[in-house]
C-alpha cells in the first residue's frame, strides 16, 4: 500500500538532505577506512591477518558505511535514494573491502598474481604457444588478452594486479546489477544483492587470474539466458511423457524480436568459446548451470548445453590435450576426496589461523541458511523464482567432481554467491519491500485517528527493527569477509625487502638454473618465466621438512642443475608453513645452517625479511 | 547505400577506430597511450559489435560493450599467439579493423532501415 503513496514535498526536500548525508558517509567511510588501512605496516605480524592489525577508524567506517547503505536502502515510500546515491555507496565498499590491502602496501598480494604476470610476460616474447610447459599454455586466452593489454597500454603491471581485485569486483557488480534486473524488478532487493555479494565475497577469487576474467563472461552469459535469450513456460503438470512433452512444445520466447535472439545468441556463443580457452573450471560451472536453466524451460535456444558441451570437447581434445595426458581430469574425484582436501586438510594450524578458516565456513553458511530460510519464504509465499535456487544450488554438484587443489568448494560457494545473496534478500528485506520505510506514508484523513496514529507507530517501530536488523547483519558480515578475507595476510602481504630478494635472485639465477624457494606463497616468477625450473623446499621435501631428511634432497636438487641453483627463504614463506602447521615456529634456521655448511653453498643476499644462497653444481 | 541514412555515432565510431589505432600504434606519453589503447583495444570494438544487436536495455547494452570488446580482444590475441603472429601493434590494427568492419555492418544495417 504504501508503495503507492507520493511523498509530500516537504519530505522529498527532507529526503534530499538525507540522500546527500548518506553520500557524504561514504566520503567520510572511505577516508577513514583508507586513513587507518595506511597506517598498517607490513609485514603483518598476526596469525589472525589483517582483522587483528586494523585500527579502530577503519572499523568505524565499515559502520558508517553500512548504517548510511541501509538509510539510503529505506529510502521512502517511493522507494529507495537515488541511483547515484546507491552506486556510490557500492563503490565505498568495494574500494573498502577489496582495496584495502592496497592501501596498506603497494606490491599485490600473493603469489598467483605474480606468476600470471610472468606467464603474459613469457607469450609476449615467445610469441606462439607451447602447451608441454604446464597447465596454463593449454588455456592461454586470458594471458594472451594479458600480454596484448600490458604491451599496448604500457601501464605498469605490478600496478594492475594491485588493483585487480577492485577492477574484478567492478566488472562482477556490473554484470551482477544487470542479471538481477531480470529476476526481480524490486530496486531494494537488487541493491541489497550487490551489497551483499560484496559482503560474502571472502573468496579471494579477484586478483590478476583467468577465473577473475572467466566469472565476469560467465556472469554476462547468464545474464543474456535471463534476458533476451529467456523463455517463457507454462504451469507444470507433471512428469507424465505426454505433460513434459506438451510443457516443452508450450514453451515461448520471451523476447518478441527474433533478430535481437539472434544477436544474443551469437554474443553467448562468443563468450562461450572465451570462457572455455581461457579457465578449466568455469566453462564446467557455465555447463552446469545452462542445462539446468534449460531443462527448467527458462531458456529459449534449448540445444545451448549440447553446443557447450561440443565447444568444450573440441577444446580438450585439441588444444589442451597436451596438459589432460598428464592429469586425467576425473582421476581425484570422489565425495571423500574432495572432503579431504577441501575441508579436512584446510582445519589445521595455528589457532588463530584455525579461527579464520573456521570463521570462512561460518561466513559460507551464514549466508546459506539465510538464502534457505528466504527460498522457504518466498515459497510459502508463491514467489519462489526455480531459475535462483537452481543457480544458486547447481554448482555444488561439481564438489565431488574434482578436488581442484583443495579448492573446490571456494570455486563452488562463489559461483553460488550472487544467487545465494539474492535468495538471502527474501529473508533480510520485509515481503513488501517498501515496508523497510514508512517515510513519506500518510495516515488516513477519516476517523479512528487514535487508532491509526498506534497502528503507524507500530509499523514504525518494527520498520525501524527490521532497518536496524539489517544494518546489524552487514556489518557483522563486513567483520567476517576481512576476517577470512584478509586472513592470510601474515604470508601473503609481501614485505619490500622480500621483493627485493626476488629481484636480487632473478639477477644471479643464469639462464637455465633452477630456483627453489622454501614454500608457495613466493613473490616470484614475474619475469623469466621460462628461464627457470623453478621448485619448493616444501614441494621437495613433502611431508617431512625435517633438517635431515630434507637438507641432502634440496641439496642435491640444487647440485644436480647443471646450471647452478639459486635457493630463497623469506619470511613469507616460513609463516606460511608455521601458520598452516606444516612446520615449527623455528622456521628454516637449522636447515640454512645444515646447507650454509655444504660444499659450494653460499650467501650471496640478504636482508631483515630474506636469504639468498647460490649453489653451484 | 545511401551515406547519408547512416548515423553519426556509427561514422564517430569508425572514425575514432582509425584515428585511435594510429595514435596507438606511433605512440604517446603513457596515461594517454592507456586511454587511446583500451578505447581501441576494447570500447570501441565492443561498442561496435554491440550496436550490431537490437538491444535496447542501456544497462545490458554497456554491459556488453565491455564483454564483447574483451571478448573480442581475447580471441583475437589467442589466435594470433597459436599462428606464431602475435604482436601488440598487430592486434591494435585488427580491432581496428573489426571496430570498422561492424561499422560498416551497422551503416548497412541503417541504410535499410
Amino acid at each position: 500500500m504504501t508503495g503507492t503513496l507520493e511523498a509530500t514535498t516537504r519530505t522529498k526536500e527532507r529526503w534530499k538532505s538525507r540522500e546527500a548525508w548518506c553520500a557524504l558517509a561514504g566520503v567520510v567511510s572511505l577516508a577513514l577506512a583508507v586513513g587507518a588501512a595506511s597506517t598498517v605496516t607490513a609485514p603483518v605480524d598476526n596469525d589472525l591477518g589483517l582483522v587483528a592489525v586494523l585500527p579502530y577508524p577503519f572499523w568505524a567506517g565499515v559502520l558508517i558505511l553500512n548504517v548510511a547503505f541501509v538509510v539510503a536502502l529505506r529510502g521512502d515510500a517511493a522507494g529507495p535514494a537515488r541511483r547515484p546515491v546507491m552506486i556510490w555507496l557500492v563503490v565505498v565498499l568495494v574500494l573498502v573491502l577489496f582495496g584495502t590491502a592496497a592501501f596498506v602496501t603497494d606490491i599485490p598480494r600473493g603469489e598467483i598474481a605474480f606468476r600470471h604476470l610472468g606467464i603474459a610476460d613469457a607469450l609476449s616474447h615467445t610469441q606462439g604457444i607451447d602447451p608441454d610447459i604446464d597447465g596454463y599454455f593449454n588455456w592461454p586466452g586470458f594471458f594472451a588478452l594479458l600480454s596484448t593489454v600490458l604491451r599496448a597500454t604500457g601501464l605498469d603491471p605490478v600496478a594492475l594486479a594491485l588493483w585487480a581485485p577492485v577492477l574484478n569486483m567492478g566488472l562482477w557488480l556490473a554484470a551482477l546489477a544487470v542479471l538481477t534486473g531480470y529476476l526481480t524488478r524490486d530496486p531494494r532487493r537488487r541493491y541489497l544483492a550487490l551489497w551483499l555479494f560484496c559482503l560474502g565475497n571472502w573468496q579471494d577469487q579477484d586478483y590478476l587470474s583467468p577465473q577473475a576474467f572467466g566469472f565476469f563472461l560467465h556472469l554476462v552469459v547468464i545474464a543474456l539466458l535471463l534476458g533476451p535469450l529467456a523463455a517463457r513456460a507454462p504451469q507444470f503438470r507433471g512428469f507424465r511423457r505426454a505433460d513434459l512433452a506438451a510443457w516443452w512444445r508450450g514453451r515461448s520466447p520471451a523476447e518478441p524480436r527474433p533478430g535481437y535472439r539472434v544477436g544474443a545468441l551469437v554474443i553467448t556463443l562468443l563468450l562461450i568459446t572465451v570462457i572455455v580457452a581461457s579457465h578449466q573450471l568455469t566453462p564446467f560451472m557455465l555447463l552446469i548451470g545452462v542445462t539446468a536453466l534449460t531443462l527448467s524451460g527458462r531458456v529459449w535456444p534449448s540445444r545451448l548445453p549440447l553446443i557447450t558441451i561440443v565447444v568444450l570437447t573440441l577444446w580438450l581434445a585439441y588444444p589442451a590435450s597436451a596438459y589432460l595426458l598428464g592429469h586425467p581430469p576425473l582421476a581425484d574425484a570422489g565425495l571423500e576426496a574432495a572432503t579431504e582436501a577441501n575441508v579436512l586438510d584446510r582445519v589445521r594450524g595455528t589457532d588463530g589461523h584455525v579461527l579464520v578458516v573456521q570463521v570462512r565456513a561460518l561466513l559460507t553458511l551464514v549466508l546459506w541458511g539465510l538464502a534457505a530460510a528466504g527460498a522457504w519464504r518466498d515459497w510459502r509465499r508463491g514467489r519462489l523464482d526455480i531459475r535462483v535456487v537452481l543457480l544458486a544450488v547447481t554448482p555444488l554438484l561439481l564438489f565431488p567432481a574434482q578436488v581442484y587443489g583443495g579448492e573446490m568448494l571456494i570455486r563452488v560457494s562463489l559461483f553460488a554467491l550472487p544467487f545465494i545473496a539474492l535468495q538471502a534478500c527474501s529473508v533480510l528485506l520485509p515481503t513488501d519491500g517498501s515496508k523497510l520505510s514508512t517515510v513519506g506514508s500518510k495516515l488516513p484523513a477519516d476517523g479512528s485517528k487514535r487508532r491509526s496514529y498506534l497502528a503507524a507507530d507500530d509499523s514504525k517501530r518494527r520498520s525501524y527493527l527490521a532497518a536496524g536488523g539489517l544494518a546489524l547483519t552487514c556489518v557483522l558480515l563486513a567483520v567476517l569477509t576481512v576476517t577470512g578475507r584478509f586472513g592470510n595476510a601474515r604470508y601473503d602481504v609481501f614485505t619490500h625487502d622480500e621483493i627485493d630478494a626476488v629481484a636480487a635472485m632473478q639477477r644471479l639465477a643464469p639462464p637455465g638454473s633452477a630456483i627453489i624457494s622454501a614454500a608457495h606463497p613466493t613473490p616470484w616468477r614475474s619475469e623469466a618465466y621460462l628461464d627457470h625450473r623453478s621448485r619448493t623446499i616444501e614441494d621437495l621435501c613433502r611431508s617431512d621438512l625435517s633438517t635431515a631428511r630434507c637438507g641432502p634432497l634440496v641439496y642435491d636438487y640444487a647440485r644436480r642443475s647443471t646450471a647452478g641453483a639459486v635457493l630463497l627463504i623469506t619470511r613469507s614463506s616460513e609463516a606460511s608453513l608455521v601458520l598452516q602447521g606444516v612446520r615449527g615456529a623455528g622456521g628454516f634456521s637449522e636447515l640454512e645452517k645444515w646447507l650454509g655448511a655444504q660444499n659450494g653453498v653460499e650467501l650471496v643476499f640478504s636482508n631483515v625479511d630474506a636469504r639468498v644462497y647460490r649453489v653451484t653444481p | 547505400m545511401n551515406i547519408g541514412s547512416i548515423s553519426r555515432l556509427t561514422l564517430a565510431l569508425g572514425l575514432s577506430a582509425v584515428a585511435l589505432s594510429l595514435i596507438t600504434l606511433v605512440g604517446l606519453p603513457t596515461p594517454l597511450q592507456t586511454i587511446a589503447a583500451i578505447a581501441v583495444l576494447v570500447l570501441l570494438p565492443g561498442q561496435a559489435l554491440a550496436r550490431l544487436t537490437q538491444v535496447t536495455d542501456i544497462a545490458l547494452g554497456a554491459l556488453l560493450v565491455l564483454a564483447l570488446g574483451l571478448a573480442a580482444l581475447t580471441v583475437v590475441s589467442t589466435a594470433m599467439f597459436y599462428l606464431a603472429v602475435w604482436s601488440w601493434q598487430a592486434c591494435v590494427v585488427s580491432m581496428g579493423v573489426i571496430t570498422v568492419l561492424a561499422c560498416m555492418a551497422r551503416a548497412r544495417q541503417e541504410a535499410t532501415t
